[in-house]
């Protein structure tokens, strides 16, 4: 009987054997992938023990900050639904998103340029502290938009840049969420149909109607054949552009005689679509790329949390080259067909035209100070392209003026300052459309630019303009 | 002499918990009131005092055992301590109810081998503690394994397995020349007579039924194992192990078609991944805990075991998942000892089954020896993922009242076993 008990104990060997070569497995050769396994939230849970750089608005406010219990840190977030979409969060539960995503190596002190610094404070025996980001966001220009905003009580998103350099002033999304009851609301947040946890504002992609009329007219201006006083005509409301293709005016308004300025202010579709069927895919495409579409913003929110502005076929964004009929050209050149932006991205059109044709590097981070005070990296305004010449944007600018003096914008006129503008009503599958309105103040030296997207808008185009107008206010201090 | 040795194997023991306490203490003295390090005293009396008892009761008793026991148990206590100083107050009782049953036994059963008249009565108590169970258990993650008794829960399925230990050690000890008899074979290899068959049939039924009944792959694995295992030990074939074996697979295919349970359970294990927030949730964490332990784990106290409200990441981290706890924090060095450990305590425990010099002994000592084997490997595989996960205890580290009790139990057979092997040869 004693030959099986040995041959047990071996059988035994053999299992504890492959029980800790099993644990040697997972302990060392697997054990990076569990780490970085998104589910895994241990380097959150690391990182609490950090106490983590304030996020600040341009007034100093703060987004962010750190509330200790026991030998961890948790984020509070006092301004609560103001920014969450931009701030963003750090949670031990879900993990992280926007700024506090992205630019965790600094919250934590783990960037290079803080890290140095870090190590002789631990050498002296210092607890280790992250650096703080001050913020380009104005959280009075912030609580304007968003009050605007939840006044309608619609979805939609505002963005503000400075004109002048590109500094993002404001970025709303509604609907909007609190990011200090994340664990309350969870569930509820991401059944909402509403989405708050997206940033309408750089992951929204919105069909932008008649504000592509500002990529179309650059179009037609550069290439030589059209100035702001080319002339059409329109007696019916509706123009045949070739065999079997008609296109409509908006509520088949007709015109009469008209300039390209007048086409823009009142939004003449028949105009537009004969300017695009002349300029062609090539140009049109040509002038999108310009404007910064097909590509990411350079931006400093997560990667994935911006979308890429242009055509797109099933939630999938189609290659510069796809061939394209006559009818998608024309359709294309006053806004329709398949092309998505986002409001950043229209912002930025805007601000290019308000800027003398130099669109500037959008940025949200205005300096980055380690804890005891040293700007270890500050904002320095960047042209990020070039998509049209000064005076083509000085003719632009103009145009958009007529809109909010004579046009569709006369929603935002104030005597307080001049807007210029376009603006845009976009039809929807199945929804209201959405009211769009871009455009920037003082129109003779521009110093903020807007762009407000109003969905599900049942009152028309003109919903957005006020939204614009006392945003624009807010910023100018008016 | 045995006991000199077993006092000497105890200074490691108690230095290494020691240690252990005091580093626990330290990481974590702002959530722990120095009061609770009593426990670690009280625990180191206690198996000081158990020794005295065997000096003068079972003095020839196996000296590796009991330190290896202890240290286990230390192990746990430590970790649970680190976990919970609630629950490791309530370990330390039941470590105290433990070591009074063993006390018991070691001084009222001397002469063990009286239990072989006994096994039926035995055999039966052990059946109807799981019929119990099946019947009246409450449900917990699927499982029926669990009575409640006013205030108390216990597991009677680890008490059981001791039980059936001792019947079938008396049974296959009389029955075993007619077990070994072969008179057809199948596949060239030796089959007793049918009829012999019969208990075979019988326990690979009652298995399958616990299995059906208790929606748990891993005690009716555990018991049907430790049947295997004994009729090997018995009849000398192998002709027992590998039918059994394919038994056994028969009815784990077919309890994975029958039994939601048990299919989820091997669904999960294949891949737990696309569940990981739901029915994956645990054995996914564990392995979290267990990746970053690494080589040599995160220290004690340090690891990411709980979360802000007190409450652990893995459920049942103190129970069956509590050597997740221990590779998170001691490493593949700590839990690798851990291993060995377990694996040393089985040596000594067979190496006193081939010592024995009589056929129910050794049977027994074989028997309760692979039951630790099997237990330790169903729910450290489990919980590392090497096979599909099932929930019972780790024996002597895990929290839990009738595992330890149980174990304990199993452990004073297996040292009176050896006193009186050890004290024949002495004389």
């Amino acid at each position: 009987m004693n030959k099986p008990v040995r041959n047990l104990f071996y059988v035994s060997v053999i299992m504890f054997a492959s029980l800790i070569l099993m644990l040697g497995y997972r302990q060392v050769i697997q054990a990076s992938d569990l780490a970085e396994n998104p589910q895994n939230t241990r380097k959150v849970f690391a990182q609490m023990r950090i106490e983590r750089g304030l996020i600040l608005g341009s007034d100093k406010a703060e987004f962010a900050s750190n509330r200790k219990e026991g030998d961890l840190y948790y984020r509070d977030y006092p301004t609560g639904d103001l920014a969450p979409q931009v701030v963003g969060y750090n949670n031990i539960t879900y993990g992280q998103v926007g700024l506090e995503h992205s630019q965790n190596k600094y919250l934590t002190g783990t960037a290079d340029e803080v890290e140095l610094v870090n190590l002789l404070d631990t050498v002296m025996g210092k607890e280790k502290k992250g650096a703080d980001l001050k913020l380009t966001l104005d959280p009075k220009v912030q609580r304007t938009a968003l009050g605007e905003l939840q006044k309608l009580g619609k979805r939609g998103a505002v963005v503000v840049l400075d004109a002048r350099t590109g500094a993002v002033v404001a970025m709303v999304s509604s609907p909007t969420y609190d990011p200090n009851q994340l664990e309350e609301n969870w569930k509820v947040l991401n059944s909402d149909p509403g989405s708050p946890l997206l940033n309408r504002a750089t992951q929204g992609l919105y069909t932008p109607g008649s504000t592509f009329k500002m990529i179309t007219a650059a179009a037609a201006l550069e290439s030589g054949d059209y100035t702001s006083q080319s002339r059409f005509r329109d007696d019916k409301g509706r123009t045949d552009i070739f065999d079997g293709f008609t296109v409509n005016n908006y509520q088949k308004e007709s015109f009469g005689e008209h300039t390209l300025e007048e086409a823009f202010s009142k939004s003449i579709n028949t105009t537009f679509a004969q300017i695009g069927d002349k300029l062609g895919q090539g140009k049109l495409v040509e002038y999108m790329q310009k404007f910064g579409m097909y590509e990411k913003p350079p931006f400093e929110l997560p990667s994935d949390e911006m979308s890429i502005s242009g055509r797109y076929e099933n939630g999938e964004l189609l290659p510069t080259g796809d061939p394209m009929g006559r009818t998608q050209v024309v359709s294309m050149a006053f806004g329709q067909e398949q092309l998505l932006v986002t409001p950043l991205q229209m912002a930025l059109v805007a601000q290019s035209i308000a800027n003398d044709g130099r669109m500037m590097k959008p940025y949200v981070i205005d300096s980055i100070a380690d804890y005891n005070g040293t700007i270890i990296k500050q904002a320095s305004p960047d042209v990020w392209r070039t998509p049209i010449r000064p005076e083509t944007a000085r003719t632009e600018k103009e145009m958009m003026v007529k809109v909010v003096n004579e046009g569709t914008g006369r929603g935002a006129k104030t005597s307080k300052v001049q807007i210029a503008a376009k603006t845009g009503t976009a039809e929807v599958d199945g929804r209201g459309p959405n009211a769009w309105f871009v455009g920037f103040a003082p129109a003779e030296s521009p110093r903020y630019v807007i762009a407000v997207v109003v969905e599900d808008s049942d009152a028309g185009g003109g919903i957005s303009s006020p939204v614009a107008r006392e945003t624009l206010l807010a910023a100018l201090g008016l | 002499m045995e006991r000199n040795r077993e006092l000497a194997n105890f200074l490691p023991v108690i230095l290494l918990m020691v240690i252990g306490f005091a580093s626990v203490y330290a990481t974590r003295s702002a959530q722990i009131s120095a009061a609770s390090l009593s426990y670690g005293l009280l625990f180191v009396g206690l198996f000081l005092a158990v020794h005295l008892l065997l000096r003068l009761a079972a003095p020839h008793a196996d000296p590796v055992m009991l330190p290896l026991a202890a240290l286990l148990s230390a192990v746990g206590i430590m970790m649970i301590y680190r976990i919970d100083p609630v629950l490791a107050a309530a370990q330390t009782r039941w470590l105290m109810i433990g070591l009074g049953l063993f006390s018991l036994i070691v001084v009222f059963l001397r002469n063990y081998r009286r239990l072989d008249d006994y096994i039926y009565i035995l055999g039966i108590i052990g059946v109807l503690l799981l019929i119990l169970t099946i019947i009246f258990a409450k449900e917990i993650n699927g499982a029926r394994l669990w009575l409640h008794a006013g205030g108390f829960s216990i597991q009677p399925g680890e008490f059981s397995k001791v039980l059936i230990t001792v019947f079938l050690a008396g049974y296959l000890n009389s029955n075993r020349e007619l077990l070994s008899t072969s008179t057809w074979h199948i596949f060239g290899l030796p089959m007793p007579p049918l009829k012999y068959l019969g208990p075979l049939v019988t326990m690979w039924g009652m298995s399958f039924a616990l299995l059906l009944l208790m929606n748990d792959l891993g005690t009716s694995m555990l018991f049907f194992g430790i049947f295997l295992a004994m009729t090997y030990v018995a009849t000398g074939r192998l002709t027992y192990p590998i039918i059994g074996g394919l038994l056994f697979c028969g009815g784990a295919v077919l309890a994975y078609k029958l039994r939601a349970t048990v299919k989820l359970r091997v669904d999960t294990w294949i891949d737990p991944w696309p569940d990981a927030m739901d029915s994956g949730y645990q054995i996914v964490q564990s392995l979290f805990a267990i990746g970053d332990g690494g080589l040599f784990g995160t220290g004690l106290g340090k690891g990411y075991l709980l979360l802000q409200n007190g409450s652990t990441i893995v459920p049942e981290l103190e129970t069956d998942f509590i050597f997740s706890a221990i590779a998170e924090e001691l490493g593949l060095a700590g839990a690798t000892a851990l291993i060995i450990l377990f694996m040393l305590f089985c040596y000594r425990g067979f190496k006193i089954a081939i010592d024995s010099d009589d056929g129910f002994s050794k049977l027994l000592a074989a028997g309760i020896s692979a039951g630790f084997v099997l237990q330790t490997f169903v729910i450290l595989g489990g919980v590392m993922k090497l096979i599909p996960l099932t929930g019972i205890t780790l024996p002597f580290v895990s929290y839990g009242g009738s595992s330890i009790v149980a174990n304990f139990g199993a452990l004073a057979l297996l040292l009176l076993i050896s006193n009186r092997t050890n004290a024949e040869k002495t004389r």
